[in-house]
């Protein structure tokens, strides 16, 4: 048995290729040039004649494949800076239009600071109003519409280290917090410097806890203002309180709580104001 | 010599006229593009190797680009077009590739 020297493809032998299954890389690196030069060389060499090739056809091929790549290169290159001048003109877009909301959330600051101005002096002139301007203020303060400053006292929650078994505060025991302090007296309270409302929410979305939608993470310092011995007493006396120094001791959550002298607490977000309409009373039938 | 006149040409022609291809077209050039390439390297090589046939090297280079033309289009109608003309680019790759390490060996014998 005679070994073929160079096992090619073009080559039929009688004996079938070990890789004949799996030719087709093989196939694409040994024929990389186009079979059809070897043949057409071969059949010049039998017929014994010496061609010149014909420039012209030559030239022109070659023009056309340089053509073709020249035109993909330009017409890419014009395309580039399109796509990238869309993408910028988005990009500019969306910072006007920021600008634009920042700007209107600056003048509604602006006047609704206004018309309180002249609600107030409005009100001044007379002793009904005063007692108006009052009420509203002990309302504002109520809604927390406004930025207040006091004593009270500053409760710290905060999950266990990983090497504590990594238990985590959960959204109820916040609220739990929360509610035992509003209890004990607490005029404003905020979670991490957002202060809560009369409509704020605390609740659990996946690992964060959320307080009015915006996800805080551990540990989560409650402050709330308010006579702190007062509040200081009454929550420690709590039921949340022993719960919670039991999950302390249990999961190694943290907390504790202390009195501060001096906490400023930031506004509330502006509330949506819902108006509660009495159902219309149907006409009393015939009760003498 | 022609061929360097022929290249100038066709760049400065590109170059000048600025053509825009349609849109209907425009899948096709990247095809067009490594299907030209790769008969402007296999015809090198040909020279190289002195096997060079005009008569191959223009039905190869236009035979080339309609058939892979010819190819995504079927694969555009088919909804397989971008894979297909994948598949094209990589099969005339490897081509362009193991041609262009033949003229490497050839020309600087390395």
């Amino acid at each position: 048995m005679t070994t073929v020297s160079e096992p090619s493809r073009s080559v039929p032998t009688g004996t079938k290729r070990p890789d004949a299954s799996m030719s087709l890389l093989v196939d694409l690196s040994t024929d990389a040039l186009d079979p059809g030069y070897a043949a057409a060389a071969a059949r010049k060499r039998a017929a014994g004649v010496e061609d010149r090739p014909r420039w012209a056809l030559v030239g022109a091929t070659v023009a056309a494949a340089t053509l073709v790549v020249v035109v993909a290169a330009v017409q890419t290159r014009a395309s580039a800076p399109s796509a990238a001048r869309s993408r910028s003109a988005l990009v500019a877009a969306v910072g006007r239009q920021s600008a634009t909301v920042g700007r209107l959330e600056r003048t509604i600051a602006t006047l609704s600071a206004e018309q309180a101005a002249l609600r107030d002096a409005s009100l001044a002139s007379s002793s009904a109003g005063a007692a108006l301007t009052r009420r509203i203020a002990a309302a504002e303060l109520a809604l927390g519409n406004l930025r207040v400053t006091g004593p009270g006292l500053r409760v710290t929650l905060g999950d266990a280290g990983s090497g504590n078994g990594g238990s985590r505060v959960q959204d109820r025991q916040l609220q739990d917090v929360v509610n035992a302090l509003w209890s004990a007296g607490a005029e404003a309270i905020a979670v991490n410097g957002q202060r809560l409302s009369a409509q704020s929410a605390i609740r659990q979305a996946g690992d964060a806890i959320l307080v009015d939608f915006r996800p805080l993470v551990s540990p989560y310092v409650v402050t709330a203002i308010g006579p702190p011995v007062d509040i200081e007493t009454k929550f420690g006396a709590s039921g949340t309180a022993s719960r919670m120094r039991g999950l302390a001791q249990l999961y190694g959550l943290r907390f504790d709580y202390a009195r501060a002298g001096r906490l400023t607490l930031p506004a509330a977000p502006d509330a949506t104001l819902h108006y509660a309409r009495p159902v219309p009373v149907p006409a009393p039938r015939g009760r003498s | 010599m022609i061929v360097l006149l022929a290249v100038a040409m066709g760049v400065s022609l590109g170059l000048v006229l600025q053509p825009t291809v349609p849109l209907d077209l425009q899948p096709y050039l990247p095809i067009a593009v490594v299907a030209a390439l790769d008969a402007l390297f296999g015809g090198v090589r040909a020279w190289l190797e002195a096997i060079f046939d005009d008569r191959v090297f223009v039905i190869s280079f236009v035979g080339n680009v309609l058939v892979a033309s010819l190819i995504v289009y079927v694969g555009d109608k088919l909804g397989v077009g971008g894979q297909l003309s994948t598949s094209i680019v990589v099969v005339l790759g490897i081509r362009i590739f193991s041609n262009a390490a033949a003229i490497r060996r050839r020309v600087f014998r390395a």
